[in-house]
């Protein structure tokens, strides 16, 4: 069954908002089991999270914004002069902060799931 | 014009990208970079070319949305668009800063003209005069825009040209500038110190060059910080009170006049002191002239000193709100470039065709042990 405009605007409306949430998440998530340099996170992010389509415009202030906030960290390796890469890595304080958003998210999906096994 | 060389292409992309950015931007340009020669590499399955290059550069996109998107959320201010606020205020500043060092210059050496072409108040009407011609600039600017619309994306446009001019303004000290400033205090404190040319100053100067002297060797070391350390805030504070400090020895130094009363002279092989003023007013020529020189010489160091203490309290404020401290490892004012010499461009070559083993498609499974 093919969805109508109006079903197709709400799905991205919502998915805008879901993906808003998701995003610092899945980052954290992904950079907590290895450190990884922008690009590198860029296409991690685009392979495994292909429902959130992140893009680099996305992932670098996002990358930017974690630093500031000291939820990661960064390091420079100028071991290819061409290629500096600046690495980011997941915080003591990004490593509370992601326990804490896991337990939250894992509640909200068990909540969501028997929320929707009900509707249906 | 566009080159064929991907490197200079994205160099050149780059430096529209810059245009747009904050001034303490550096970091983010290089991640770019990184990002767009491997996603270059790999449109190119693992060789980098001018197409391939191409194509990453236009999957990035519009530099002035790129920068947006790196500067964060940036706002509308009045009728400039938020893309646009960053190089506009740079470039206001800037202005600003031009008008306020030639006005401080002009006023100490004591360049009124109350009624110059009719203009009352001259020059501290210059900042208005300033501001009418900028605007009349920018409606022209914008439409000469209008017609770079087909210009690929690694060539600036015309409006980009005029803002990366906020860009030069405020680049940071070269290390080689930082070394000449170590040279040149320590010879001109030499210099100054030797009797012989002592003997040849005025008496009113004489009395005031130990100062000068001091002062030049507090700017080799400034020089030597600025090289050791590049641009953060302890130096560009250094930096800022020695130019205060200088605007206010320039105020005595104006007063006193052009400072060399003797040259020497030969006379049969015996060297002697020849006394300037004194031929001067002997033969009734006007000393006047070498007053003007030193008045010149006055009020372009004023306005450089000028320049720089409003460069060093814009700077200062800037790094202390991104949380920068007082010291850091900063950086100097040589833009990396990704073109280097030609032994550079060997071992680049080279590096990245031994790289071809690992990145087939410019990306890599990473090694979990790390």
């Amino acid at each position: 069954m093919s969805m109508s405009k109006k079903t197709q605007e709400e799905l991205d409306r919502w998915s805008k908002e879901v993906k808003r949430g998701a995003v610092t998440l899945a980052i954290l998530a992904l950079l907590s089991k290895r450190r990884a340099y922008g690009y590198e996170a860029v296409k991690l992010l685009d392979e495994k999270m292909s429902f959130l389509a992140l893009e680099q415009g996305t992932v670098y202030p996002l990358l930017r914004r974690l630093e500031k906030r000291e939820l990661l960290a960064s390091e420079w390796d100028y071991e290819d002069p061409q290629k500096p890469k600046k690495y980011y890595a997941v915080t003591k304080e990004g490593l509370m902060a992601l326990g804490a958003m896991t337990k939250s998210w894992s509640d909200l999906s068990r909540e969501m799931r028997d929320v929707i096994m009900e509707v249906e | 014009m566009s080159s064929n060389d991907p490197l200079e292409l994205i160099d050149q992309y780059l430096d529209r990208v810059r245009v747009y950015l904050p001034l303490d931007s550096e970091d983010a340009i290089v991640e770019l970079q990184t990002h767009l020669i491997e996603e270059a590499e790999r449109i190119g399955g693992g060789t980098m070319t001018a197409g391939s290059a191409m194509m990453a550069i236009e999957r990035m996109g519009d530099p002035k949305s790129v920068a947006h998107e790196y500067a964060g959320s940036g706002e509308k201010v009045g009728p400039v668009p938020a893309e646009y606020v960053t190089p506009v205020s740079r470039m206001a500043i800037v202005l600003v800063a031009v008008v306020a060092a030639l006005i401080t210059g002009a006023s100490l050496i004591g360049l009124t003209f109350p009624d110059l072409f009719g203009i009352q108040n001259w020059p501290f009407n210059i900042p208005v005069m300033v501001l009418i011609n900028v605007s009349i600039l920018v409606v022209i600017i914008g439409g000469i825009s209008l017609l770079d619309r087909t210009k690929p994306m690694t060539e600036k446009t015309t409006l980009e040209s005029v803002l990366g001019l906020g860009v030069e303004g405020f680049k940071p000290k070269g290390k080689m500038d930082a070394v000449g400033d170590v040279i040149m205090g320590v010879i001109f404190m030499f210099v100054l110190m030797h009797p012989a040319v002592l003997a040849t100053l005025s008496v009113e100067f004489r009395a005031v060059v130990l100062y000068i002297v001091v002062f030049l060797l507090l700017g080799a070391i400034r020089g030597l910080l600025f090289f050791v350390g590049g641009e953060n805030n302890f130096n560009l504070t250094v930096e800022g009170i020695l130019s205060v400090v200088w605007i206010a020895i320039a105020m005595v130094l104006i007063n006193i006049g052009w400072p060399v009363q003797y040259v020497y002279t030969n006379d049969g092989g015996v060297w002697a002191l020849f006394d300037l003023v004194t031929f001067f007013e002997t033969n009734n020529i006007p000393f006047i002239s070498f007053d003007w020189i030193w008045a010149f010489i006055m009020f372009v160091t004023v306005a450089i000193a000028v320049w720089r203490v409003v460069v060093s309290t814009m700077k200062v404020t800037m790094y202390l709100r991104a949380g920068k401290g007082i010291w850091w490892q900063g950086n100097w004012g040589e833009r990396r470039r990704l073109r280097g010499s030609l032994w550079r461009r060997y071992r680049s070559s080279r590096r990245v065709s031994q790289d071809e083993t690992t990145y087939h498609d410019g990306y890599y499974e990473p090694d979990d042990s790390q």
